[in-house]
């Protein structure tokens, strides 16, 4: 192999490795600006107006319970809208970096959809369940904080249904069945249990 | 700079001869990957108990990995840490024994000692594993005891477990054929024209009388024992249609000719004749109810791929609970109570293959067993479903079949909560939306470990894992007298 022919496999080998490290880059900046805009999206005030105060149950996986506060949120006239923003209020409290429940970064709320007036179909992204921590306390406090939230802010809502990308899933992490209706008074004697 | 014809082959060639290399590399990972798919298993019978270990097929050797291997046996902590691999095994009541091993390598110790494999150890997924042909070997050394492994049908005995059976033909008629065994079993029976097949998937049955054993009679022609995959395997051949009944409490199997099936369209029965006062062969009896016994089922949650919580980087939901799950099984068999383990390996099983299995095994409670790295202490769950007043002895829904028995199961729940009181664990009683309970139509709870105060490593750590698995077995059996036995 002559010297020229050495000269231009290593050019091609410099220019194949040049490549590999900007498409790794590349790779890296998408998930980091994705992840950014996820987090941005589930913090960001949903609309204009006055901010009014709204009744939030937040889990605490340290003695697994429930705590009823308040925040004050900017709320969008249409209800289905209004009970989007209140979701997207309590898990904007379980993304903060000192959350007592932390769950998936990305976690978001896509859209709430009524059927009828007492059924809030809520329609998660493919981050609340992917990466929500597994275990059957931690997704139970989820599931139960979101139900009872709902219907504290919108007492009508009394059935609640968790999709997860617009699907039906199995289960949220492994444990917690996502199948079914949430009946809020059921969920009502597990949140007593929990406080 | 323009290439000639020449150099452009040769950089063809380069570009070819990369992506060759790639293409190799690559598919030697999805051949493994599809290797470790495709598990054998071997079985492993000890006094206490039998179980089965997913074998690894590396270059085409089976490997067996040590913490399935050894886990059933005692106490295990096991740590991969780079290409080293140290275990510490601690059989029950006995000091921890080491064993260190290289990945890649043969060489190793066992006990402080120098041991050699035939064939490197192998990691995977932080995992550590032996050739096949070593286990007997490595458990003799741990355990002190003699072991017995049957390469080819993947078959391990620890000490003296091996239960061997006698032959006895009468010849009356028909004929019967009695076979005696050591210790009950409980064989699966296939049946077909002159063919009886009993497989035995957990006894440890080995031939003691040959394995092919002729008769010249008229209607059973011979026996062959056979053992593969794990199992054993005796088949008696005849000339006619045969069937085998139990008798003395599982140790004898009598296999006789079946009656000939009555004709299927008559105009009028036959007056039957008198039966004779005293006869030989005396006509099939009608079969017996089963007699009701309590069994608690207990489901280890996860398996296979579905990890269920990664509690360490390490340590994954499904080994914790697996663990604990044998121990709560031992716990209860010391307090006089049959359990049995939904699933006594890695394997996985779906949500609603649990509660079909669970609901055929028709036990008198159903237990669930999770663990999570959140929280601390032991929660226990009943199922979350509305009030139903469904009858058990009826159809039910299946996914409120749990409604029914509600009841019962938030009784279990209370004594075993108030059992872990008593030993001052932490504990929660909880209602839970939690599949497969809801499809459960016996008593079920489900019991979730998190790490108590301390480091998460804690979970697996034999002390507090006896501790939660004695309050369950002792919760269980304060309210037995409560729970119906169940007729299987």
């Amino acid at each position: 192999m002559n010297r020229r022919v050495l000269v231009m496999f290593a050019v091609l080998a410099i220019i194949a490795l040049g490549l590999a490290f900007y498409a790794l880059h590349l790779k890296r900046k998408v998930a980091r600006d994705e992840q950014l805009a996820a987090q941005q999206l589930a913090l960001a005030p949903p609309a204009n107006g006055p901010p009014t105060p709204v009744t939030l149950y937040v889990a605490s996986d340290s003695d697994g319970t429930l705590r009823r506060t308040q925040v004050n949120v900017t709320l969008p006239p249409e209800r289905t809208e209004r009970a989007r923003a209140v979701l997207r209020a309590l898990l904007g409290q379980y993304l903060q970096s000192s959350s007592p429940h932390p769950i998936g970064a990305g976690a978001d709320v896509r859209d709430v959809y009524l059927l009828g007036d007492d059924t809030a179909i809520v329609d998660t992204n493919a981050a609340f369940a992917d990466a929500h921590p597994s275990g059957v306390l931690a997704e139970e406090l989820t599931v139960a904080s979101m139900v009872v939230t709902l219907n504290a802010n919108d007492t009508k809502i009394g059935r609640v249904k968790i999709l997860v990308n617009g699907q039906e899933r199995e289960t949220l992490a492994g444990h917690a069945d996502l199948r079914r209706f949430y009946e809020a008074s059921n969920i009502g004697q597990v949140v007593k249990d929990l406080q | 700079m323009p290439l000639s014809g020449r150099r452009s082959r040769l950089a063809l060639a380069i570009v070819a001869g990369s992506a060759l290399l790639f293409a190799a590399l690559w598919g030697r990972h999805a051949i493994v990957h599809a290797q470790s798919v495709a598990q054998n298993q071997l079985t492993v019978y000890s006094p206490q108990t039998s179980y089965s270990v997913p074998l690894l097929d590396v270059n085409g050797q089976p490997y067996a990995g040590l913490v399935e291997l050894l886990e059933p046996l005692g106490s295990v902590d096991a740590r991969a840490d780079g290409k080293k691999y140290k275990l510490h095994f601690t059989p029950p009541g006995g000091r921890p024994l080491e064993l260190q091993f290289t990945e890649g390598k043969n060489k190793g110790k066992v006990r402080g000692n120098g041991y050699k494999l035939p064939a490197n150890f192998v990691v995977q997924n932080g995992r550590g594993y032996v050739p096949l042909s070593v286990t007997s070997d490595l458990i003799a050394k741990l355990l002190a005891t003699d072991t017995e492994l049957h390469p080819a049908p993947r078959r391990l005995f620890i000490g003296n477990v091996q239960v061997r059976y006698t032959l006895e033909l009468h010849k009356d008629n028909p004929s019967r054929l009695l076979l005696g065994f050591s210790s009950p079993v409980n064989p699966s029976i296939a049946t077909e024209p002159g063919r009886v097949r009993l497989t035995f998937r957990h006894e440890p049955i080995v031939s003691s009388v040959g394995e092919n054993v002729p008769y010249s009679d008229p209607l059973i022609t011979g026996v062959t024992f056979s053992e593969h995959d794990g199992l054993a395997e005796l088949d008696v051949t005849g000339t006619a249609p045969m069937m085998a009944n139990f008798a003395d409490g599982g140790r004898t199997i009598i296999i006789t000719g079946a009656p000939a099936p009555a004709p299927v369209a008559q105009a009028a029965p036959a007056p039957l004749p008198p039966a004779p006062a005293n006869t030989q062969n005396p006509a099939p009896q009608p079969r017996q109810p089963a007699t009701p016994r309590f069994l608690v089922l207990i489901d280890p949650a996860h398996g296979g791929g579905d990890i269920g919580a990664a509690i360490t980087p390490s340590l994954p939901e499904k080994d914790v609970v697996l663990a604990l799950a044998r121990r709560v099984q031992h716990e209860l068999a010391n307090r006089g109570i049959a359990a049995s383990l939904l699933r006594n390996s890695d394997v996985a099983i779906t949500l609603d293959q649990r509660a079909t299995s669970a609901n055929a095994a028709r036990p008198a409670l159903y237990i669930a067993l999770h663990a999570a790295n959140t929280g601390q202490g032991v929660h226990v769950f009943t199922a979350l479903l509305p009030a139903a007043t469904l009858s058990p002895q009826g159809f039910l829904p299946w996914d409120t079949a749990q409604a029914a028995y509600l009841e019962l199961s938030g009784s279990v729940a209370g004594s075993v909560a108030a059992e872990l009181e008593s030993r001052k664990l932490p504990n929660t009683t909880l209602l839970a939306p939690l599949r497969p309970m809801n499809n459960i139509a016996a008593p079920a709870i489900a019991v979730e470990i998190a790490p108590p105060a301390g480091t998460v490593d804690e979970i697996a750590s034999a002390a507090y894992q006896d501790q939660v698995a004695q309050s369950i077995a002792a919760g269980i059996a304060a309210v037995r007298a409560k729970l119906p036995e169940v007729r299987p």
